[in-house]
């Protein structure tokens, strides 16, 4: 079954690498709007030669994982406060139906203002654009759980603490999970789209950073293989990360199918 | 067995899918944007570089003297937006700075420069009153332009190369900003200490205490040049030849008014710009700001640019970049 799946995804990828391949072939459009695969290709491998490219991604991954986790962390804590106390759950929700909806990127020049246009307002872009879907999930997960289960644990003796790790958390993992997955994407389009705004924020910059340069250039190949990158490092994070955790999680333990 | 003929059923289900997605994408290929016939579109972004261009549109000097053409005004944000437009065919005409058109060029875009348009003062701005030189600039200032491959990126360069053999030395202290931005950036005195700007920003910025110039254009470029020139695609020059010749000669016109009339230039102005009548009329009668049709300075930023690696090794002539020659000046 699993088998099949990764056959099917190779097929579609074929069939959709093989339609571009066509249409460039075709000759409809100039190769200077829709450059063939090659040129791509060696764009790809020639950024990824000369170092430029891998420099970039590493500081891209660094900064979306410290995002991540710096969200992850006040997601759970506001959840957690919102569970236990009512005041706390009003305040939270007023802040998330506030900021949920706000796109980052129409904060960016406040943004500019607060903190420059360093690393920090990379930063808190992200932040900004993973932390909200991360705390309306979690507040999901936490209110999804039946009484019973707290009940049950309660019977068993267990005090507050061990009611939260034992019972709260498993039971709301998958909740947890889906705003793991909501989070990761959007960090990945705040990062992009707040490079390419904001330019290099170090001296190497991140992949919109080398997108945005690609294009300043003229160099439409390039642009191409910076998507293409990120196009990789997504289905590499779902497939790879995030169906493992769940197979291993939520699936072994028959919380989902 | 019977499992096997599942499967061969949903082959048989994926490749018909297929062949209808192939099909529909090439029925849907007959419908992309085709060019609205007669209709000249004419592209050039913000500051005072491109005063001619306004006064041409506010005195509707071109749509005067043309029949039977439609001519469609568009101001976008940034040379890379212009560049594109114009390889979609949604522009004909844009108004950028030589480096960028040079780029273009090198990557195969089928244009060419129809005219000089202005020359302007630009300078290296800063509020940190140690940097006096370039060699005072240090590993942290962070330098706002509008773009790497812009003019203001090829004028740092080329100082760089002069003083410190390098064109690359600032290319990682770079921020893009729009000038509007890099100037706001620049005045809040922050991490962005350096900013590579032009009018009528310029101006602005060097009339706020404690800002200071580093280095204007000329001593970067090493003589004058055409700040912003005209540039047209390939297929307006041969379909449109005398929308050529019109836009050419409103063009000239539109600048003759400009130098002859400054004071009433600016009046006309003024409602664009969000900039008094008396400061514009200042800013266009600057010392160094030239309203001016001849394309200078074309050899030296190909020469540059091309030993600097920002453009291939192939090597163009003349009539290569200029659709006709009689404004080129070397």
């Amino acid at each position: 079954m699993k088998n099949n799946k990764l056959l099917q995804r190779i097929f579609w990828l074929i069939f959709l690498v093989l339609i571009w391949q066509i249409v460039f072939w075709s000759g409809r459009f100039s190769p200077l709007v829709f450059p063939s695969l090659t040129t791509i290709i060696k764009a790809l491998a020639g950024s990824l030669y000369n170092g430029e490219l891998t420099q970039q991604l590493l500081f891209s991954l660094l900064i979306i994982s410290q995002g991540l986790l710096i969200s992850l962390v006040l997601a759970i804590f506001m959840a957690l406060a919102a569970h236990f106390s009512g005041i706390a759950a009003s305040l939270i929700d007023t802040l998330v139906a506030l900021a949920h909806p706000l796109p980052g990127i129409a904060l960016m020049p406040l943004v500019l203002i607060w903190f420059g246009a360093g690393r920090q307002a990379i930063l808190f872009v992200i932040i900004h654009s993973v932390l909200w879907p991360m705390v309306l999930n979690l507040r999901t997960g936490f209110s999804s759980i039946p009484d019973i289960y707290i009940l049950v644990g309660k019977n068993y003796g267990l005090d507050r603490l061990q009611i939260l790790i034992q019972i709260m958390a498993p039971a709301s993992l998958p909740y947890f999970l889906v705003g793991l997955k909501i989070g990761w994407a959007r960090s990945w389009r705040a990062l992009i789209s707040a490079e390419m705004l904001f330019g290099a924020v170090n001296s190497i910059g991140g992949l919109g950073w080398f997108i945005f340069q690609k294009r300043v250039f003229f160099d439409l190949p390039g642009v191409f293989a910076g998507i293409i990158v990120i196009i990789i490092i997504g289905i590499l994070v779902e497939d790879l990360i995030f169906n493992n955790i769940e197979n291993r999680t939520v699936k072994r333990w028959g919380m989902k199918s | 067995m019977i499992y096997f003929c599942k499967e061969s059923i949903k082959m048989k289900k994926l490749i018909s899918l297929s062949l209808i997605m192939i099909i529909s994408i090439f029925i849907f290929s007959g419908c992309t944007a085709e060019k609205v016939e007669n209709t000249i579109t004419i592209a050039d972004q913000y500051g005072l570089a491109y005063a001619p261009v306004q006064i041409m549109k506010d005195k509707e000097l071109l749509e005067n003297s043309t029949e039977n053409v439609k001519i469609k005004w568009k101001k976008l944000a940034n040379t890379a937006a212009i560049r594109e437009a114009m390889l979609a065919g949604e522009v004909d005409i844009g108004f950028m700075a030589i480096p960028p058109f040079l780029i273009g060029k090198d990557k195969g875009m089928e244009w060419k420069i129809i005219s000089g348009l202005s020359i302007c003062p630009l300078g290296l701005m800063t509020y940190k009153e140690s940097i006096k030189t370039l060699a005072d600039i240090s590993e942290n200032d962070r330098i706002a332009l509008p773009q790497p491959g812009s003019v203001q990126h090829i004028l740092l360069a080329m100082a760089a190369k002069r003083e410190f053999g390098n064109p690359a030395r600032f290319d990682n202290q770079l921020v893009t900003m729009a000038h509007p931005d890099g100037m706001n950036a620049l005045l809040s005195r922050k991490e962005i200490t350096i900013h590579f700007t032009s009018p009528p920003y310029i101006f602005k910025e060097s009339e706020e205490k404690g800002i200071h110039q580093i280095l204007n254009g000329i001593e970067a470029f090493g003589g004058e040049f055409s700040f912003i020139v005209g540039v047209g695609t390939e297929d307006f020059y041969n379909n449109y030849p005398e929308v050529y010749r019109v836009f050419l000669q409103s063009l000239e016109q539109s600048i003759e008014f400009i130098n002859s009339n400054p004071g009433q230039a600016a009046r006309l102005l003024t409602e664009n710009y969000d900039i008094s009548e008396i400061d514009l009329k200042k800013y266009i009668t600057w010392p160094g700001m030239n309203y001016d049709d001849k394309i200078r300075g074309l050899d030296d930023f190909f020469d540059f640019m091309q030993e600097a690696q920002y453009i291939g090794s192939k090597d163009m002539n003349i009539s290569q970049l200029l659709w006709e020659e009689d404004l080129y000046e070397k």
